[in-house]
């Protein structure tokens, strides 16, 4: 098969904007990625055993604009990770990233940093509660509560009102807000995924 | 109330974009069934067998999804095109998840199939 010089620049320049929108991906990946899609284009181009510009340009227009293709690397990547692993740190990425691409996006990675903090606050208070006898809730008077984690020097004026039990409310507090946000963020991740799929392919049909 | 009329002629080709999407990761499945096939042959044979025309951008990220699901694994072969290509094949996890969409697909369409009876053949 014969490439002409005119054929690899185009070629490399698509790749380099291909590889440009998968910054955040394993380089391994990304490089995978680049290598499939070069080998897809010199296949479809170079059918008669030369790849000419005109072959290369018709299969570029095929692949589709360079960002949104990289785009759906990079978000079927993250949501296929958030919904496998199901870890915090992996949804939060994925939430992350489609916070980046829409403001609905925005506000699940709002409502999933927020239901992480309470969810770890919650575990931690139960964790050092043994430890630190000023973590606990806190009674001020005037009917206002605290939760105190005994973070810093600052003791509350008041009566603590859990006492030990504070551990297994705890507990029991932190892993359900952290399976809730879990279970909120992995349903919004797959009704995003439909959504976005549904539109790639709508855009795809021929 | 009365219906916008722009969205409810839009309808038809909306409900054919879902029923693709959910027929495009069961037809990549079962594209591999009877062996490893690299991109440009899975595309083609969705075109040659199915009808099922999308686009070459559309293909790629979901065979990078089936992968990182478990349910194809890929790897490189050297061609006498003279580059390497990357073929993929069915894991055990994916050939158990292609029969139970292809089950649950005819048993879905032979039923609707009596239902849509009365309405003559499709024109």
């Amino acid at each position: 098969m014969t490439i002409s010089n005119d054929s690899r620049q185009m070629i490399d320049a698509y790749l380099e904007q291909v590889r440009k929108g998968l910054r955040g991906l394993r380089e391994e990946d990304a490089r995978e990625i680049v290598e499939e899609l070069r080998s897809h284009i010199l296949d479809r181009a170079g059918s008669g055993g030369e790849v000419t510009p005109a072959g290369v340009g018709s299969a570029l227009a095929a692949l589709g604009d360079p960002e949104a293709l990289a785009s759906g690397y990079m978000t079927d990547d993250f949501l296929a990770r958030a919904e496998s692993t199901r870890m915090p740190w992996t949804i939060l990425r994925a939430a992350f990233h489609w916070a980046t691409l829409s403001v609905k996006g925005f506000f699940v990675l709002l409502f999933c940093v927020v239901g992480y903090m309470f969810g770890g606050a919650f575990f931690l208070a139960a964790l050092i509660k043994p430890f630190n006898p000023k973590v606990g809730l806190w009674m001020l008077g005037n009917d206002t509560y605290s939760l105190a984690l005994g973070m810093t020097d600052y003791k509350p004026q008041g009566h603590e009102l859990l006492g030990w039990y504070l551990i297994p409310i705890g507990c029991a507090l932190g892993g359900g807000t952290i399976l809730l946000t879990t279970h909120f963020a992995l349903w919004s991740i797959r009704r995003f995924r439909q959504a976005r799929s549904a539109a790639r392919i709508g855009r795809g049909l021929r | 109330m009365r219906r916008d009329d722009s969205r409810e002629s839009d309808a038809p080709d909306k409900w054919e974009v879902q029923l693709r999407k959910g027929c495009l990761e069961l037809a990549i499945l079962a594209s591999l069934w009877s062996g490893r096939l690299y991109g440009l042959e899975i595309i083609r044979r969705l075109e040659s067998e199915s009808k099922l025309t999308v686009s070459e951008g559309t293909v790629y990220p979901l065979l990078s999804r089936l992968k990182a699901l478990g349910l194809v694994q890929s790897e490189w072969v050297e061609s006498e095109a003279g580059h390497p290509r990357k073929y993929y094949a069915l894991t055990p996890a994916g050939k158990q998840r292609a029969l139970e969409m292809a089950r649950i697909w005819s048993r879905f369409s032979s039923s609707l199939d009596l239902l849509l009876a009365p309405l003559g053949p499709a024109k």
